[in-house]
């Protein structure tokens, strides 16, 4: 078999749970064939046991045959054997088959939620995009898992009614009716189960959130006290639980024990009939064996067929949480005929404020609150969701950001918002995540960050790993990396919203003086309030309630605009 | 970082066994249910052997075959009636036990000392919380009850073979030799490589988890097809752990599967053939077959938990290890004589002969405002957590009224000085609940003086359900400021005489910050502060500035002393005034 992933997924049909069930379905239905084929042979092989124990007993030691006892011995070894290699087979198929449509399905959700930008955090919080990952795409994968063993189980069944009809009538449709009247019969003894489980995984969940939220606040929990407090809560939610735990107890149990009872009556009705044949020598010891050791038999593809039904109807509603991750569309797209690229050097222009920065300066803006510049930065890069507060949109070089194509939009305009991310991966490749460069380049623009001392902390340099959302690093560390990474990337607008926020005064005082030099000839515009940022710029905008109240170099607009100098100094020198 | 421990097998069984006594009555009623339900079980094969003898000796008649299958339904009954309630029985146990055990390590995170909570990060122990809690709670609730029911229910079906034929059950022991040296094989690997399957799929969680959280970044960056190799390569991860298991197990299941037909192709051959010479009748030859094809299924269970049951264990043994990290303080019992607190020449290194403060003495004076400045890496943190007594200093010492912080009890300390950091946490709980921490008898009218005292009184009432509003993850979502003003409420609460606070605005937005430094002020009034500084105005309103660099005070004094010593303060200050537009007046 092929190594998973592959290098596409393809396009699924998201019509339907069902409709996209069987479009994966299709993508592989040689394994899919492979674990059927070995399922029966699996199973057909363990029920043909009992025939050969009936014969080489009923008909060997019986009639003292001691050749016939000798074959059907050695037929036991010999089924073994074919069991033992059907039942690898089946195996194999059965894990093959669950991973490739679990890997699909997961490798579809990975890379839509790689292209739908904040459309899919918007429409579907991310804890539930997980969840869908990590168990909806599992169990689209248990429908195939279990398929191989479910038309085993079917086979047997037949199989079996077969043998008992050819030796009696009655038998025969005793098994034939029996089976499916059995599973009708376990169903009413599920539901009670799945309504008690669907409390206890609710209570189960929120347990764990509480003991998850306990130790995300350890240390403030050991610092100011209160463990006794939470220790009490932390009990009275287990207890809930264990609760919830012990409702569950009794209609698990009844469903077992249904399982026991159920299967034994058909086994008692093919006893009773099979004796009184044996009575009126119509049957003998062979059949009487060989029919109990089949009717018990049954046990294991009745078992199959509800786990066949239960993973069938799990995997219907996984898909249909699948399709519904799969069906968010971004925000943002490439209209059908993108307009002409403008001429590099024009400005970005933001209508709806009048905000504007030319090609090749530094410009500021300033705001009085942090969601009107995250708001205006968000037209200048095209992010705005769609909706009737999208207004007109920004342009670029005197174009529509919105004609323009999508991918020369991100490449020309790079937004770094106020806590940009930072990935998995080598440091390396998290710094220059597109262009290879020299270490040379990447530590210029580490000093630009004024990064160095991040770097100097890392055992493995450019090669360390960067942990999960970069969490090992403080919240100045990861802003400053994040600065050197779009400083390396140098597009022709950068558009920095408190890109400063969390580092100290000295450091603040570095990067505001070398980023003219990192930037080149190229146009910046920085969202912050920091007058070391501010003293650099070669114009500030000052936008109150949506419209420029001035603009200016920075000390003019201190000496001028009275409500600009109370916003910066921040009252020290009221 | 320091990893926490993790027990040793030994220590774990030791655990397991501990657990075992201690629940021994319970365990010995489930365990006599289900050997109730398996012995009843056991009746079908013997009434097939007793039909057969019937057969051979032609006294098979309707009445006769129609009492032994009643008692073949009967008895089925019956199993059924004892699976019921020794299935209740032990699902019950298994949620008792795994709640102790959830209780228990809860318990010990709670009591973690400080100083491991302040510097092992929270991943080890968020992944025990979660992942090892989960993978535990399959292996109590489930695998160990079915494991040793399955035992329970081989080792009674062999019993049976004995009674009904001794010398016939001795069949069975063909399938031995392989079930032993294949399972020995699989298990020898099995559990690193279940391991490594579930470190993939929690990396891949992860991997997801960020994309969907970083997605605006993503975009805006065009990291769209980086984070999908991403997914594929962590796939790719995953998809090799499977087929490393897969192909243990390929080697495993065929053995033991021929293995059991090889159990039931001997005793069918031995039994019969003594049933041929007549050693034993021929319904006892039918019977021992029969119950040689049930030894199948308990036996396949026994061998197939045992992988799930060892990475149960190391599970539990990252549980329990948990319980053994020692504790980093030994109380004295000594009082302190004042409230004045004092470094005395320390020094502190995180690793051994790296000394990241070299020497420092400081002396606070009741009621002192002193500020802490210096670049990032200088130590400024490292003398704050010592000043707070999270951290014990390698040599030297840091006193409160003469005894070292770190020889009083954690509630004591408490009540001296506490650590203030830019993090905050919400917790899953009301605001009330949020607020008790601090002080679990708290009145209701304490703790709106607590909010008043910080201003968030106003809003606080405003909340759906004002003080028993539900509030974190799960809950209402507050501000960070809102977030960071319940902070402070909560040290009014403790009422400390001494507060560090470790550049705890600096995270916010600056215009955000303003509001909470009028909050934050109303907490200072008459306590004694350290505040570690990013931004120098909080500088030039303290009583004295100390500034670090290189784990050292090298100037300390008041605003205007070190302006006028023309050092490294006045330099930063002259930088931040210029920018300022020169027109900063100076005092406060």
């Amino acid at each position: 078999m092929r190594r998973l992933p592959e290098e596409d997924p393809g396009t699924p049909d998201l019509r339907s749970p069902i409709r996209y069930v069987l479009w994966l379905a299709r993508l592989q239905w040689r394994e899919l064939a492979g674990g059927t084929f070995f399922g029966i042979l699996w199973m057909v092989s363990q029920l043909l046991v009992f025939v050969a124990i009936g014969d080489a007993i009923g008909s060997g030691v019986l009639y003292q045959r001691l050749g016939t006892l000798l074959v059907w011995s050695g037929v036991v070894v010999g089924l073994g054997c074919l069991q033992a290699f059907s039942g690898r087979m089946r195996h194999r198929y059965a894990v093959t088959n669950w991973l490739e449509a679990s890997y699909r399905s997961i490798q579809l959700l990975g890379r839509h939620a790689a292209a739908t930008g904040p459309a899919l955090p918007a429409a579907i919080p991310s804890g539930d995009v997980v969840n869908t990952v990590a168990s909806d795409a599992i169990r689209v994968g248990g429908m195939f898992d279990v398929s191989a063993r479910f038309a085993g189980a079917v086979v047997s069944w037949l199989v079996i009614a077969g043998f008992l009809f050819a030796s009696n009538v009655m038998l025969g449709v005793i098994v034939l009716l029996g089976v499916p009247i059995l599973m009708v019969l376990t169903v009413p003894l599920m539901r009670p189960l799945h309504s008690t489980q669907a409390v206890q995984r609710e209570v189960v969940g929120k347990l764990t959130a509480l003991g998850a939220d306990t130790v995300a606040g350890l240390r403030i929990l050991r610092g100011v006290g209160g463990e006794e407090e939470f220790l009490g809560r932390y009990r009275a939610r287990s207890d809930v639980v264990r609760l919830a735990g012990n409702k569950v107890a009794s209609p698990q149990a009844l469903l077992e024990s249904g399982q026991v009872l159920l299967p034994s009556m058909l086994v008692a009705a093919v006893t009773i009939l099979t004796a009184r044949l044996v009575v009126g020598k119509s049957l003998g010891a062979q059949q009487m064996i060989t029919f109990y050791g089949l009717s018990a038999f049954l046990t294991m593809p009745l078992r199959t067929g509800i786990e066949g039904i239960i993973a069938a109807t799990r995997g219907l509603v996984g898909a249909r949480k699948v399709i519904a991750v799969l069906a968010v569309q971004p925000w943002t797209s490439t209209p059908s005929e993108p307009a002409s690229s403008p001429r590099v050097g024009g400005s970005l222009l933001d209508p709806a404020s009048g905000f504007a920065a030319a090609g090749g300066q530094v410009t500021a803006l300033v705001t009085e609150t942090p969601e009107e510049a995250q708001a205006i930065a968000d037209r200048l890069g095209r992010f705005a969701p769609p909706g009737p507060s999208a207004r007109s949109a920004a342009s670029l070089g005197g174009v529509a950001l919105e004609d323009l194509d999508l991918e020369e939009v991100r490449t020309r305009v790079v937004v770094s918002d106020v806590e940009p991310r930072l990935f998995t991966g080598p440091l390396r490749e998290e710094l220059a995540p597109h262009a290879r460069f020299s270490d040379a380049e990447i530590l210029t623009a580490i000093g630009h960050a004024s990064a160095e001392d991040v770097l100097d902390a890392l055992s493995n340099g450019l090669d360390t790993d960067v942990e999960e959302r970069g969490r090992s690093f403080s919240g100045g560390q990861r802003q400053r990396l994040a600065l050197t990474r779009v400083l390396l990337m140098d597009p022709e607008f950068l558009v920095l919203v408190e890109p400063t926020s969390a580092v100290d005064t000295h450091t603040e005082g570095r990067i505001a003086s070398r980023l003219r030099e990192a930037r080149g000839c190229n146009g910046t515009v920085i969202a912050t309030t920091s007058p070391l940022l501010l003293e650099r710029a070669d114009q500030v905008v000052f936008i109150v309630d949506g419209s420029i109240v001035a603009a200016g170099p920075h000390r003019e607009l201190l000496d001028s605009v009275p409500s600009y100098r109370a916003l910066i100094l921040r009252g020290n020198d009221a | 970082m320091s990893m926490l421990p993790i027990a040793s097998s030994d220590q774990v069984r030791s655990h397991g066994m501990g657990l075992a006594r201690s629940y021994r009555r319970d365990l010995v009623r489930m365990l006599s249910l289900y050997a109730l339900a398996a012995v009843a079980g056991l009746v079908g094969p013997w009434v097939i052997g007793q039909l057969t003898n019937d057969i051979q000796y032609k006294q098979l008649t309707v009445g006769r075959a129609d009492v032994l299958v009643g008692a073949l339904f009967g008895a089925a009954v019956i199993q059924s009636v004892f699976t019921f309630l020794s299935r209740r029985r032990s699902y019950v146990f298994g949620e008792t036990v795994f709640a102790r055990l959830r209780e228990e390590f809860l318990g010990h995170v709670l009591g973690l000392p400080l100083s491991t909570v302040e510097r092992a990060g929270t991943g080890d122990l968020l992944s025990r919380t979660t992942n090892d809690m989960d993978a535990l709670s399959r292996t109590v609730r489930f695998a160990a009850p079915e494991w040793m029911v399955a035992l329970l229910t081989a080792a009674l079906t062999f019993v049976a073979m004995v009674i009904v034929a001794p010398l016939a059950s001795l069949g069975v022991f063909a399938a031995v030799p392989i079930l032993y040296l294949s399972t020995r094989r699989y298990l020898r690997y099995a559990p690193a490589g279940y391991l490594r399957e579930r470190a993939a799929y929690a990396t891949m969680s992860g991997t997801i988890s960020e994309t969907v959280d970083g997605a605006k970044t993503i975009d805006a960056l065009r990291l769209s097809n980086r984070q999908s190799r991403r997914v594929d390569a962590d796939l790719g991860e995953a998809y090799d752990a499977e087929m490393y298991t897969l192909a243990l197990r390929l080697r495993w299941f065929p053995s033991v599967e021929f293995a059991y037909t090889l159990a039931v192709a001997t005793t069918l051959l031995w039994s019969g053939i003594l049933a041929y010479h007549h050693v034993i009748g021929i319904g006892a030859a039918t019977a021992d077959t029969i119950y040689a094809v049930a030894l199948m299924d308990p036996v396949d269970r026994v061998i197939s938990w045992l992988d799930e049951l060892q990475v149960g264990s190391t599970s539990m043994a990252r549980l329990i290890g948990v319980a053994f990290v020692e504790d980093d303080r030994a109380p004295t019992g000594e009082t302190p004589v004042d409230e004045r607190i004092e470094a005395r020449d320390v020094r502190y290194a995180y690793r051994e002969g790296h000394d990241v403060l070299r020497g420092v003495t400081l002396g606070l004076a009741r009621g002192e405002r002193v500020a802490v400045v210096g670049p990032s890496g200088a130590g400024k943190s490292t003398l704050g957590r010592l000043l707070a007594g999270v951290d014990r200093p390698r040599t030297g010492s840091v006193e409160v009224g003469g005894v070292q912080l770190v020889d009083l009890e954690l509630d004591d300390l408490r009540g001296h000085v506490a650590l203030v950091t830019q993090e905050h946490h919400v917790f899953i709980g009301t605001v009330a609940d949020n607020l008790r921490l601090a002080k679990p008898d708290a009145s209701l009218a304490e703790l709106r003086a607590a909010l008043e005292a910080v201003d968030a009184l106003e809003w606080a009432e405003q909340l759906p359900e004002g003080l028993e509003t539900e509030l974190g993850s799960t809950g209402f979502a507050l501000s960070p400021s809102q977030a960071q003003q319940l902070a402070l409420a909560r040290l009014v609460l403790v009422d400390p005489h001494t507060l560090v606070l470790d550049e705890a605005t600096s995270l916010l937005d600056p215009r955000a910050a303003r509001h909470l430094e009028r909050s934050l002020s109303a907490v200072l009034a008459g306590r004694t502060v350290v505040a570690i500084a990013h931004r120098l105005h909080t500088a030039h309103d303290a009583d004295r500035v100390a500034v670090v660099a290189d784990g050292m005070i090298i100037e300390l004094g008041t605003h205007e002393e070190l302006l006028s010593s023309d050092g490294e303060y006045a330099a930063l200050w002259a930088s931040w005034r210029n920018d300022h537009g020169g027109d900063v007046v100076l005092q406060p």
